[in-house]
């Protein structure tokens, strides 16, 4: 309940981050210290459950394991859109 | 399609923390102690409160906001105590209060009459640990009918308390519960830690508490 709570926490800023035109949300990359009391697997498996759901479709949870006590959304992976888009 | 890569680098809880420094400040500007109960389910929270209430209710002007996964059972045990509002928040299925309900939750409370606010969050000594919510101090209730190594066993909420609260000491007698061991583990956590031992039930230790709480609705701190 409690990395339920986080990522919770984690949908709401990437909402934010990504406003009203979100385009569709791939990864959601996580930092996760050593000390931050938060068990990685299980957040993993929250965020797999908060993503799953609209307005997000299926974004994947990622964690990115670190030293300290650090507990930020490191970053967002989105796709364009664009079919005609091949990339760089 | 393209990926793209958003950086984001955003703590988790910074927005919580932004809330509670907004409480703290409103909080502070109105001459207002809060204290944040927090205690594994059952530990004696709502009695404690209804005790306070009795006894110094008035003279403190103490406010209260409750917290629970379901039902305002706390609230309305606690209501028959006071005139004053006690504020119900029904988390609905979250496990801890966030500073977000207390703010909200201080619009329905007159902070000029209130001197002292309890916030009783939700009985759980995990998720509450790391949720700031503008109060001034986390105290933990910690009940004789637990095991002495709660403060072994959840560290994170005694290392951010400052008081631990002993409650239902009244059953030591009947419970093999070591209390100077128990104060011992906590006391490995949090070595600053101070403790007051009470039974609600008898009122045994409770004019200790309610020096405490004297102490901690002082103006100039409250005001800190």
């Amino acid at each position: 309940m409690h990395e339920m709570s986080m990522a919770l926490e984690i949908a709401r800023i990437a909402e934010e981050q990504l406003g009203a035109t979100a385009p569709q949300l791939v990864t959601v990359a996580v930092e996760v210290g050593d000390h931050a009391g938060v068990e990685p697997a299980n957040l993993e498996f929250c965020l797999e459950a908060v993503f799953s759901t609209p307005p997000f479709r299926g974004a994947k949870g990622m964690i990115i394991r670190s030293a300290g006590d650090a507990l930020q959304l490191a970053y967002l992976e989105v796709d364009d859109g664009d079919p005609e888009d091949r990339g760089p | 399609m393209a990926i793209q890569r958003i950086e984001v680098r955003e703590r988790v809880m910074a927005r919580n923390n932004e809330l509670a420094a907004q409480v703290r400040s409103r909080l502070a500007a109105h001459g207002v102690t809060a204290l944040n109960l927090v205690s594994s389910p059952g530990a004696g929270k709502t009695t404690l409160l209804e005790r306070t209430l009795d006894t110094m209710g008035e003279e403190l002007g103490v406010a209260i906001i409750t917290g629970d996964v379901q039902t305002e059972n706390d609230a309305e045990r606690l209501a028959a105590h006071t005139d004053r509002i006690v504020s119900a928040v029904v988390t609905g299925g979250a496990c801890h209060l966030d500073a977000l309900q207390v703010r909200t939750a201080l619009d329905a409370i007159d902070l000029d009459r209130t001197r002292l606010l309890f916030i009783e969050n939700v009985g759980n000594l995990v998720c509450p640990a790391n949720w700031d919510l503008g109060e001034h101090e986390k105290v933990v209730l910690f009940s004789v009918t637990e095991g002495e190594d709660k403060p072994l066993k959840y560290p994170a909420m005694f290392e951010r308390a400052g008081h631990v609260v002993m409650t239902k000491t009244d059953l030591l007698p009947y419970v093999p519960f070591d209390i100077h061991r128990a104060i011992a583990n906590a006391c490995t956590v949090n070595p600053e830690l101070e403790f007051v031992s009470l039974s609600a039930l008898t009122s045994q230790g409770m004019q200790d508490w309610f020096q405490f709480l004297r102490q901690a609705t002082a103006p100039e701190l409250a005001r800190a």
